[in-house]
This record gives C-alpha cells, structure tokens and sequence, in this order.
C-alpha cells in the first residue's frame, strides 16, 4: 500500500524565466516561485493499478519524481507499508520500481551487465541476482539478447530491458511515468502486458498517461491533477460518476472543466 | 561505491573517443605530431641555412673589402638582372618586387666618414617577417669583421700597436665562474617545460570522460534511474570520481611512458647528447616525487570536471563549460615561470603554481622537501574540499534536474 499525502513542490524561478514571465498567465507562479505541486493526495493498495491523469505541466512528472524519491517534497508525506520515504529515500528506493518512456539504459554494456549492475547497487547476492535475472530474461522473453550491448536495441528490446531493470530488486510499488509514450503497438503490448503481470503479483502499480484507452483496460484506480493540485481521487466507477459520461475521455474532460470553472 | 567505479571504468574503457583521447592520443599521436613539428622546423631551418640570397649593392667601392667578403660568401649571389638600383627606395622595391632577398646601402662618403672619426651607417633592406632568417646576422657578421679590420688599422695608425689594443678597447673580461652543476642547469631549461607538459594533460585524462559520467548520463536518461537506486549521493561521487582520477592519472601516466619510449628509441638511432644528459640526471625517486604530487592535482581536476559535467544539460553544454578549464590550466603554470619565481612558503600555497615551481625544483635536484609535503598536504586539502562540494553539488535537485 502506498499513501501519497498533502504533497507540495515549489522551484525557485531562473532569471531567464523571471525576465520572459506573462503576468498571470500561470496561477502556480508568484515573484519568485513556480509552485508545481501545489496539494496532491491519493493512494494505491496491494494488486491495485492505480492511473494518474492530467494535462500536459498539470505537476504528473513532478509528483511521480517525488514518489520516486528524485526529488524531494516541501510538504506532506508519501507512505509505503507505513514507512514514511520522505524521512528514508533510502528504504523508499529499496521498495520502488521506476519506469518512463525516457529512461536510458548504458549504451556501451550489454542488457544483461545493465541489469546486474543495478541489481548489485540494490545490494542483491550474486545468486539472487543470476536468479532473479534468470526469471526476468525468461518472464520478457529476453534470452535473445541479453549479451548485446544496449546501443544495438530495438526500441521494443530498449524497453523490455528498461523493464527488467525496473523490476530487478523486486520492488513493492512500482511508479510509470508514462511508460508507453514514443512506442509502437508492439511495445505498448509488452508494457500492458507487464502491468498486468504486476498486478496479478499484487504489485501497486502507479502510472501517469494520456491514454485512456490503457485506463480502461488496466486501472482499478484513477486520481486526476490539474494545475498542480488532486482534482479527482477514486475508482474508475466513480471517476465516470463525477464526469458524468461513460466514455473516459468526455469524463476527464468533464471532470478538468468543472473544477476549472469552480 | 565500488561497483559504480567498475562500471564507469568497463564503459570507458568500450568507448571508442575515450580511448582515443586517453590512449591512442598520448601514444601515438603527441609523439607523431612533436617529432612532425621537429621535422619541419629543422627542415625549415636547414632550407635557410642553405639558401642562396640574391642581393644587390649601392656604393660598395667605398668598401672594397666588405663588398669582396659579401660576394664571395657562399649564401650570396649578386643580382645580375636588367634592374638597376642607386637608392634605398630602389632596394626597397626590389626586395618587395622580389627581384633582389637583400639590399645593401653604404653611403658614399663612407671613407671620408671613417677617416674623419666618425661612426658610418649602413643598411640592409631585406624581409624580416619570416621566422627563420639568417641574412642580417650575416651581413652583421661581414660587417663586424670587416669593422674590426678598420679599427685596427685605426689604431694603429694613432701608434697604438696590436698587441696593446684589447687591453685599451676591452680592459675588463669578466668571466663567468658557475656553481650550478650540469643537472642544476638542465633543470631550468627543461624543469620548467615538464609542467607545461604533464598538468594539462592530466586535466585531459579527466575532462572527457568525466563529460560522459555526468553531461552524458542526463542526456542518455540513466541518471535519474542511477539516482532511484538505493546508495547514498557520496558514494556515487567518489565512485565517479575515482574513474576520472584513475583516468587523469593513467592518460598522464601512458603519455610519459610512451614519451619515453620515443625518446630511447630517438636516442639510439641519433647521437643527442643534450637529451640523454637532461634525462640521465633524472632518479627514480625524481619520478615517483613527480608522480605524486600530480595526483592531488588530478583530484583537483576530476572534481571540477565532474562538478562541471553534472551541471550541464547535454554532452554540448558540458563541452563548452570545459573550454575556459582547460585554458585557466595555463594561468597558474606561466606564473610558475616569471622571473624571479621560486619555491617558497607563500608561493608553495598557490594550486598548480605549486606543484609546477616543485616539478621544476625536483628535476634540477634542489627540491626541499619540506615543500614538497607541504604542496601535497595543500593540494590534497584544496582537492578534499572541491570533492565535499561536488557531494553537495550532487544533491542539489537545481544542479540534477536543470
């Protein structure tokens, strides 16, 4: 189970941006500050896949680097089985998987030495790790390639690589920052595919996209940001309840609108 | 730690443009491209040693002799051409129209000049711009001969006989009398070219890879990953920092070996005394000294490249932030060779300078080796302190997600 709670974020504004500053045009910007997150709230229990939606700048990014311990938050507090990760990123790392579409792997080692070495700085026995790798390779049918340098990837291989190293220490949550954005169909399938192997596990997945149509066939859950701040926090059920539509796209749009206008 | 060190090092060592710049560079190509710039410099040099100048002269009666030594030096010719020149504007066009290399203007009352006890004027037009050119300092050289001849016969003539001449135009020689021994005195000649040398290239062993540990890994999108894994910022550091230190240190290490494979190889195929002196002076006990204090210097370098690179956006960005390294590098050196510069307590605290005026000591075989500990120890301060505020540098969220 993990809890995300009353999270804020603020950057300090460079000059250039200061300078080039439109007055008003941004709510989450004052004289010196642009608030990115600026109160976010949900949570994802055990086996449940939770989506996190919102336009483009609505603080997704921000929120899933916070929940992945890259950065920290000014306010609230993130929980994973009761631990509070913002007082140990450490434990935080040890019990998360990250994933996004722009995630790289090092071009000059092979797929297998990319996963063992991060395996290895998660602090897994050799064994462990010949094991786990072992299972991965199989699970994402990776054997093929395994012993080819990463620069030589399809993007599809790249991506089931980037998964296998996401995964590799068995992490209790794992955090998508819009996994399948840039791939081909193929690709999204080995993807979909994963999450649903997560969740099967019961594995929380929590993932950020803009597609909807994933929504519809993986997420149990769904909060919704805009502007920085949680507009939306429920099950899928609900969140066509509160956008008044059956289709996710008119029920987001729904959903974003009103509390706009509010 | 360990294992951060392990992977950027087997990344390194498969990447094809750092092996070019730590190792294919220092063996074979700095080399290659010294003894090309020896090649051509001494070919230029011998190509003016053995040009045949034309030249043309106005009033050389008036000093038959002078003009009889011009004509039969063997890097004169005399200009036969359809030309004539009676002026110094005359020679001057002929030197720039090409026609003549020299000209060489007497007055002419050059004899009455001389026999009346006044000093005569001469001048040779010629090109100066070239870098290699011998035709003043031998007309100079005719000249003086010539001018010698005269004030001899001068002097004679006033009943001053030879014999007694040098005491009356040169009554004090002073003789130069040298404490400083052979070693002392190739010291200062190459002493204060090794730092040249060795310091920019141990910035170099650290620059570009350490471009690719930081620059390279936002831009590749591994960095944000590496920062999710479960170690602490300062491990991370000192792992990377321990590559570029290893890197910096080996890329200077390869090149001075490899230099001095060269030269062995030079000096068993020539006869250059000088060289073999200047390295035969040199102990092993010298090198290792050497070695030694360049490695806190290498620290200094990989934390600011390192500090550098993790700023930067892109690999691009990262380069551009070297540029004005690797020209300060050379601040700190030229100031170790000013006049009057030494080793002293105040001096022995100026990084790079430092370690620069006690490479130069250590090779002329008059190092203190109080200094020596103390330019370490100081070295070594400055590099832990860069090294504390690259940890720092690295856990600012600013620096990591600009």
């Amino acid at each position: 189970m993990i809890e995300v709670a009353g999270l804020k974020k603020k950057f300090k504004l460079t000059k250039d941006h200061k300078k080039n500053k439109i007055d008003d045009i941004d709510p989450r910007e004052d004289k010196d500050y642009f608030h990115s997150v600026r109160d976010v709230s949900f949570s994802c229990a055990k086996g449940e896949v939770l989506g996190l939606l919102g336009p483009n700048g609505a603080g997704k990014t921000t929120t899933l680097r916070m929940i992945s311990t890259a950065l920290k938050p000014d306010e609230g507090s993130i929980t994973i089985a009761g631990n509070d990760i913002v007082k140990k990123p450490l434990l935080g790392r040890k019990s998360i998987g990250f994933l996004s579409g722009s995630t790289g792997l090092y071009g000059r080692l092979t797929v297998k030495e990319n996963i063992e070495y991060f395996a290895k700085l998660h602090g897994m026995s050799k064994n462990d790790i010949a094991s786990r790798c072992d299972e991965l390779f199989t699970l994402l049918d990776m054997h093929k390639f395994i012993d080819k340098r990463a620069e030589n990837l399809s993007t599809g291989m790249k991506q089931k690589a980037n998964i296998a190293r996401a995964v590799v220490h068995r992490p209790a949550v794992v955090v998508l920052d819009e996994p399948t954005t840039g791939l081909d169909i193929m690709t999204t399938q080995t993807v979909i595919q994963f999450i649903k192997g997560l969740k099967a596990q019961g594995t929380p997945v929590i993932f950020s996209t803009h597609h909807l149509d994933e929504v519809a066939l993986l997420c149990d859950r769904v909060a919704v940001i805009n502007e920085g701040v949680s507009c939306f926090d429920g099950t899928v059920e609900e969140f066509k309840q509160a956008g008044n539509s059956e289709e996710l796209n008119q029920a987001f749009m729904n959903i974003l609108t009103e509390k706009h206008d509010v | 730690m360990f294992e951060v060190f392990k992977k950027e090092l087997r990344e390194l060592l498969r990447d094809k443009k750092t092996l070019l710049f730590v190792v294919a560079l220092p063996v074979a190509i700095f080399p290659l491209l010294f003894a090309v710039m020896a090649f051509i410099s001494s070919q230029a040099a011998m190509d003016a040693e053995q040009k045949v100048n034309t030249y043309a002269i106005i009033n050389g009666e008036y000093a038959q002799e002078f003009t009889d030594k011009v004509f039969y030096h063997k890097s004169f010719e005399l200009y036969k051409g359809a030309k004539t020149f009676n002026n110094i504007e005359e020679l001057k066009a002929g030197v720039i129209a090409g026609d003549i290399d020299m000209g060489i203007y007497l007055p002419s009352h050059a004899e009455q000049t001389l026999d009346s006890g006044e000093q005569s004027q001469w001048q040779v037009v010629f090109n100066d711009s070239k870098s290699i050119n011998f035709l003043f300092e031998r007309v100079k050289e005719l000249a003086k001969e010539y001018s010698d001849v005269l004030q001899t016969q001068k002097l004679i003539s006033f009943g001053i006989e030879e014999s007694v001449q040098k005491s009356i135009l040169n009554p004090i020689e002073v003789i130069k009398v040298d404490t400083a021994d052979k070693r002392e005195n190739l010291g200062e000649k190459i002493g204060g070219f090794l730092p040249y040398l060795l310091i920019p290239l141990v910035l170099m062993g650290a620059t570009y890879p350490a471009i690719d540990l930081g620059a390279g890994e936002k831009e590749r999108g591994t960095l944000e990953t590496l920062l999710l894994t479960p170690i602490t910022r300062t491990e991370l550091v000192l792992g990377k920092f321990i590559t570029l230190l290893t890197t910096s240190i080996a890329s200077t290490t390869i090149t001075v070996l490899s230099m001095g494979c060269w030269i062995a190889l030079a000096l068993a195929f020539a006869d250059l005394d000088f060289i073999k002196a200047a390295f035969s002076t040199l102990a092993v006990t010298d090198l290792l000294m050497i070695f030694v204090l360049l490695l806190p210097v290498a620290a200094i370098f990989s934390a600011l490249a390192l500090a550098i690179s993790i700023y930067a956006r892109t690999f691009k960005e990262a380069q551009n932030y070297m540029a004005p390294l690797s020209m300060g590098v050379f601040f700190p050196i030229i100031i170790s060779i000013m006049p009057n510069m030494e080793l002293t307590a105040k001096t022995a605290f100026i990084p790079v300078t430092n370690v620069a005026l006690a490479i130069k000591e250590i090779v002329k075989g008059t190092v203190d080796y109080t200094f020596v500990g103390l330019i370490f120890l100081a070295t070594a301060i400055i590099a832990a302190g860069l090294l504390a505020f690259c940890v720092k540098w690295f856990n600012r969220e600013d620096v990591l997600f600009r």
